[in-house]
């Protein structure tokens, strides 16, 4: 039985793309993806399952103004600026000349956040991420993996980003820290009413922490958009895994991707 | 977290320094006494190759009448001040030529041939243009160095994390921020191995100076002191300058601690 559970439901878009081209050569007529059109609301988390090289961390690189389309339109909250955007990636981007703690910095720094709500909100993400103060005088190099994804994700949200883009962020670790960071990071999108687009590869980490999953062909468009709700009142990404639902959504976006693998 | 502090792990590193620290002296102590009893009987082997009791002797001597401290202040301060401007502005321009691909790619075959050119080739022009006291040695030890500053530093800059530098962009830093943030510090590496390069070349730039022409200085001592077959006299200079060097270099590592303090963590 599928039925929306959602604490945040509302009508607005934080990211809107429409009629996206884009190529890795000057010739446009050889587009790498072709007419993209895609919108997520605010407080919804969007997974992208698809075949390797078929565009899914393009996709999230053109989101993130890494790359340049060569048509179309990418708007975040109706902004075109696209300044509002955390990515966080496969490996960790902590500069190991710097504690963890001027990692942190780099939004006072960079994002001009005024230090006091700096502050407010480096607590209370060290307190969801279950992470002591006491890290924030040691370099990256000290930390474990799991520790280091942590703070990455943290560097990421105290820019106050209305939109999250991930790439893979919880391939490399092991299995329990990736289902408590999974967790965490679920509890904080919705709490906070963000967007998130996630790039993966894990069928299971798609289900359990989106609402919708989104399975790309091998030109890179949409083969299949499939609503993924539940009929369980606290939805967490650990305890989600045990319910009936879940197989059900697994057999078929497992179908789903199988026919675009071997197309 | 790894526990790095753990009383076995700080006591097996204690215990490795200190086996380290007695190891150091032996392969001295070796050559010493193989190049005694080499030459202990032997007058003629005694003229050509001298012997550690007359090199001894030969400092014992230089540093009484204290022309060993005047000559190694003179080439220490050389190739210091030729070090510190070299690398210096090494760095600047090295570091600098990130902020243009196209200053960059035009600089490029000025860098390398500069580089391509012996400093012996270049010294006695130098000397005619800066005279034969200090300033052209310290010219020379300029030139030895700024070559490897610019190409090392560029280096760093060029080479920063493709990851630090996406994750700038998303963040929406400008390119001054980038510089300070991502390019200068992973450059400081780079930096720091062209001091520990630098230091030799520093040397070498001076001595070479002296060596054709100064009035004073290690090169000058060992060059008159070679003119004359006073062999232990020139080991002398060599060792002194060896020990300059070593000194130098224990002072850059200094600096690497100070620069780069999460390396040691």
């Amino acid at each position: 039985m599928v039925t929306s559970n959602l604490y945040f439901r509302a009508p607005k878009k934080a990211l809107t793309i429409s009629g996206l081209k884009f190529s890795y050569q000057k010739d446009a007529s050889l587009p790498v993806l072709n007419d993209i059109s895609l919108s997520v609301r605010a407080g919804e988390i969007i997974s992208v399952l698809g075949k390797s090289g078929c565009g899914k961390s393009t996709r999230l690189n053109l989101i993130a103004g890494l790359m340049k389309p060569i048509a179309g339109e990418i708007s975040i909250n109706h902004d075109k600026s696209r300044c509002n955007i955390g990515y966080i990636f496969q490996e960790d981007a902590l500069m190991p000349w710097r504690t963890v703690k001027a990692n942190l910095a780099l939004a006072q720094e960079i994002g001009k956040v005024p230090h006091q709500q700096w502050q407010v909100s480096l607590m209370d993400l060290l307190s969801r991420f279950h992470l002591s103060e006491n890290i924030l005088e040691m370099y990256p190099t000290q930390l474990s993996g799991g520790m280091r994804q942590r703070v990455s994700i943290i560097q990421s949200l105290l820019f106050n980003p209305q939109l999250l883009l991930l790439d893979e962020p919880f391939s490399a670790l092991d299995f329990c820290t990736k289902l408590r960071l999974e967790g965490e990071f679920y509890r904080f999108i919705k709490d906070t009413y963000r967007a998130a687009v996630l790039v993966t590869h894990d069928i299971e980490e798609a289900i359990a922490l989106s609402d919708r999953v989104i399975i790309l062909n091998n030109n890179g468009t949409i083969e299949a958009d499939i609503s993924v709700t539940f009929d369980y009142c606290q939805r967490d990404p650990e305890s989600i895994r045990g319910v009936a639902e879940f197989g059900e959504h697994y057999r078929l976006i497992w179908a789903k991707l199988k026919a675009v693998i071997s197309q | 977290m790894k526990n790095l502090n753990s009383p076995r792990t700080v006591a097996a590193v204690q215990s490795q320094r200190a086996v380290t620290m007695m190891l150091y002296p032996v392969p001295l102590i070796v050559f010493l006494v193989a190049w005694q009893l080499y030459t202990i009987s032997d007058s003629q082997r005694q003229f050509i190759f001298s012997s550690p009791e007359k090199v001894y002797s030969a400092f014992t001597t230089l540093i009484v009448s204290g022309d060993l401290v005047r000559h190694s202040a003179v080439t220490l301060m050389e190739a210091l001040t030729g070090f510190v401007l070299g690398t210096t502005c090494g760095a600047v321009i090295g570091l600098s030529l990130w902020y243009s691909r196209l200053v960059s790619t035009v600089a490029k075959p000025y860098i390398t041939a500069l580089g391509s050119i012996p400093i012996f080739a270049l010294a006695p022009m130098i000397i005619a243009w800066f005279g034969i006291g200090i300033v052209s040695k310290i010219a020379l030890a300029f030139l030895s160095t700024v070559v490897v500053a610019i190409v090392q530093s560029y280096q760093g800059a060029m080479s920063a994390e493709p990851r630090f530098l996406r994750l700038m962009q998303v963040f929406g830093a400008s390119r001054l921020q980038t510089f300070r943030t991502v390019i200068l510090p992973s450059s400081l590496i780079w930096v720091v191995n062209a001091m520990k390069l630098n230091i030799g070349l520093a040397l070498l730039g001076a001595f070479i100076g002296e060596f054709i022409s100064a009035e004073q200085g290690l090169g000058y001592m060992i060059v008159r002191a070679s003119g004359l077959y006073d062999m232990a006299t020139v080991i002398a200079g060599v060792f002194t300058l060896v020990v300059l060097a070593l000194l130098l270099t224990s002072v850059v590592e200094q600096i690497e601690r100070r620069l780069l303090p999460w390396r040691s963590n």
